[in-house]
């Protein structure tokens, strides 16, 4: 698909960089975050949606310098810190993990394995944040092992506790902040995923290596 | 300092918001109704960056430890002190002076700008409160918020600035209105929606005609305020200063900046109709709306 930039409203504008998520198109729609330099500027599975003041500058420059960036192609793609563009990314962060959730049977069951292979599946990969969003610090982790089969639940919990370790449609996350949430939760951790008065204030950061270490 | 006396329900202090962290899904905050925000600032001569109360649930009332000039700003406000003064003035407040900003059953938010800001403790480079995640925390009756240094004098008082909410509410259609069926971009752009009472600073829920969505499930993408989202269900929801910076429902259309207050500002079972802008001509209202603090 080429790529595709719509306006958002009067003061913001998305590009569709693909149809379906691939690893290789988030990481271009995170570069494309990082080098907008007008106002906010969210990453996504296949999209980015940047703001910019019009008391600053005009729509139709603003659209054009997005169109530019998105022009240069995916070829630049390379993780970065906000503040050191350039700089090559290759954090890892290790959320260690207790595998108590109360969806674990039901999730090793429907996925044909015992609960030790589950754990040994769900901790034995390494996962890339895609992007962070829903809630402060919620990552967005893909991708699971494809044996781990985790629909939605049909009705959401209406309070999900925080740290709770979830999965669902091939990814896994930590809930930040107790929540309503529809993610099979599997485990749980101590790891505090957001805490504004630290620096940075997320743990897990767009772009980072995730593992869970089972305790 | 100003000590808050009868805190309404749900206030908070805010300022133009937090819009460099987004990256870490951190909401951007700032003010609800952003017109009303940056009116009350500029009649007290505050700059861009000052923090003022947003108040919800009023009667809301407080009492300046020294002379200031403040102003309130919201739809339907007055102030009392001594007596009953019209919103969206200036007003000399002396120390000591007990000040009530009232409004009617239509009031959610009501904004008390003081000279010189309210300079509470500054977290992720904003002091905009976002409770949820222990980001400042909603005011309660005795706290003392500490203020900044008067920007103005008492010769300020008596600016006003003269605006009328608007009934109908301009969007620019999109991002997503070419995946809805044309007739429910006709129906969402000429049908009456309800505000619904479970409406807060992250959104306003509608209620009304069933807008048809889109086959399919979507990727998450990021979604800025004035977006209207349209869930499985049918039931818009138009997303507000405190919104996720990610959503996963289609946007059929986001409302013009200068029309935001305007959505925010809707009360319970009050009705909404959104008439279809292009870019140009919503950025043109910003720009009337902008000119009228000009008098400020």
């Amino acid at each position: 698909m080429n790529p595709r930039i719509t306006a958002f409203g009067d003061s913001a504008l998305m590009a569709e960089l693909g149809e379906v998520f691939d690893e290789s198109v988030a990481a271009w729609a995170r570069t494309l975050a990082l080098f907008w330099d007008l106002g906010p500027a969210v990453p996504a599975y296949t999209s980015v949606v940047v703001s910019f003041d019009p008391d600053q500058v005009d729509a139709e420059i603003a659209e054009r310098k997005l169109r530019d960036l998105v022009d240069r192609g995916p070829t630049y793609v390379y993780e970065a810190e906000p503040d050191k563009p350039h700089a090559i990314r290759t954090r890892l962060v290790e959320i260690p993990t207790r595998y108590d959730g109360p969806d674990l049977d039901d999730v090793a069951t429907r996925s044909g394995m015992s609960r030790d292979e589950l754990i040994r599946v769900h901790s034995e990969r390494e996962y890339s944040a895609i992007f962070l969003g829903f809630l402060p610090g919620w990552a967005y982790c893909a991708r699971l092992d494809p044996r781990i089969i985790a629909t939605r639940l049909p009705s959401p919990r209406p309070r999900v506790p925080a740290g709770s370790v979830g999965v669902v449609d091939g990814q896994t996350g930590v809930y930040p902040y107790p929540s309503p949430g529809g993610w099979r939760l599997i485990g749980s951790t101590e790891a505090v995923m957001f805490d504004a008065n630290r620096s940075p204030a997320s743990l897990i950061r767009a772009g980072d290596r995730v593992r869970f270490v089972p305790r | 300092m100003i000590r808050v006396e009868a805190p309404g329900f749900g206030s908070t202090v805010q300022d133009r918001g937090r819009p460099k962290h987004v990256r870490d899904g951190v909401p951007i905050s700032g003010p609800a109704d952003p017109f009303a925000f940056r009116a009350a600032q500029a009649l007290v001569g505050n700059a861009a960056e000052d923090a003022c109360i947003e108040a919800i649930g009023l009667p809301f009332s407080f009492r300046c430890e020294t002379s200031r000039v403040i102003a309130v700003t919201g739809r339907e406000v007055q102030v009392t002190v001594r007596d009953r003064l019209p919103g969206w003035t200036s007003i000399f407040v002396r120390a000591g002076d007990l000040v009530r900003v009232t409004g009617t059953e239509r009031t959610r938010y009501a904004y008390i700008a003081v000279s010189g800001g309210v300079t509470t403790e500054v977290v992720l480079g904003s002091r905009s409160a976002y409770p949820r995640v222990g980001i400042g925390a909603v005011l309660r009756a005795g706290d003392a918020l500490p203020l900044g240094d008067a920007r103005r004098t008492a010769e300020y008082a008596g600016r006003h600035v003269t605006f009328t909410y608007p009934e109908d509410i301009a969007a620019i259609a999109g991002p997503h209105a070419d995946r809805f069926a044309d007739e429910a971009l006709a129906r969402f752009f000429s049908q009456p929606f309800r505000a619904s009472p479970q409406s807060d600073r992250q959104g306003l829920r509608l209620e009304g005609p069933a807008i048809e969505t889109p086959e399919g499930e979507m990727l998450s993408f990021g979604v800025v305020s004035g977006a209207v989202q349209v869930p499985r269900g049918g039931s818009p929801i138009v997303l507000l200063a405190d919104h996720g910076t990610t959503g996963g429902y289609p946007v059929i259309a986001t409302v013009a900046t200068a029309d935001l207050g305007s959505v925010a500002q809707r009360a319970p079972g009050e009705t909404l109709r959104f008439y279809r802008v292009d870019r140009e001509r919503a950025l043109r209202l910003g720009r009337e709306r902008a000119a009228l603090l000009d008098t400020a």
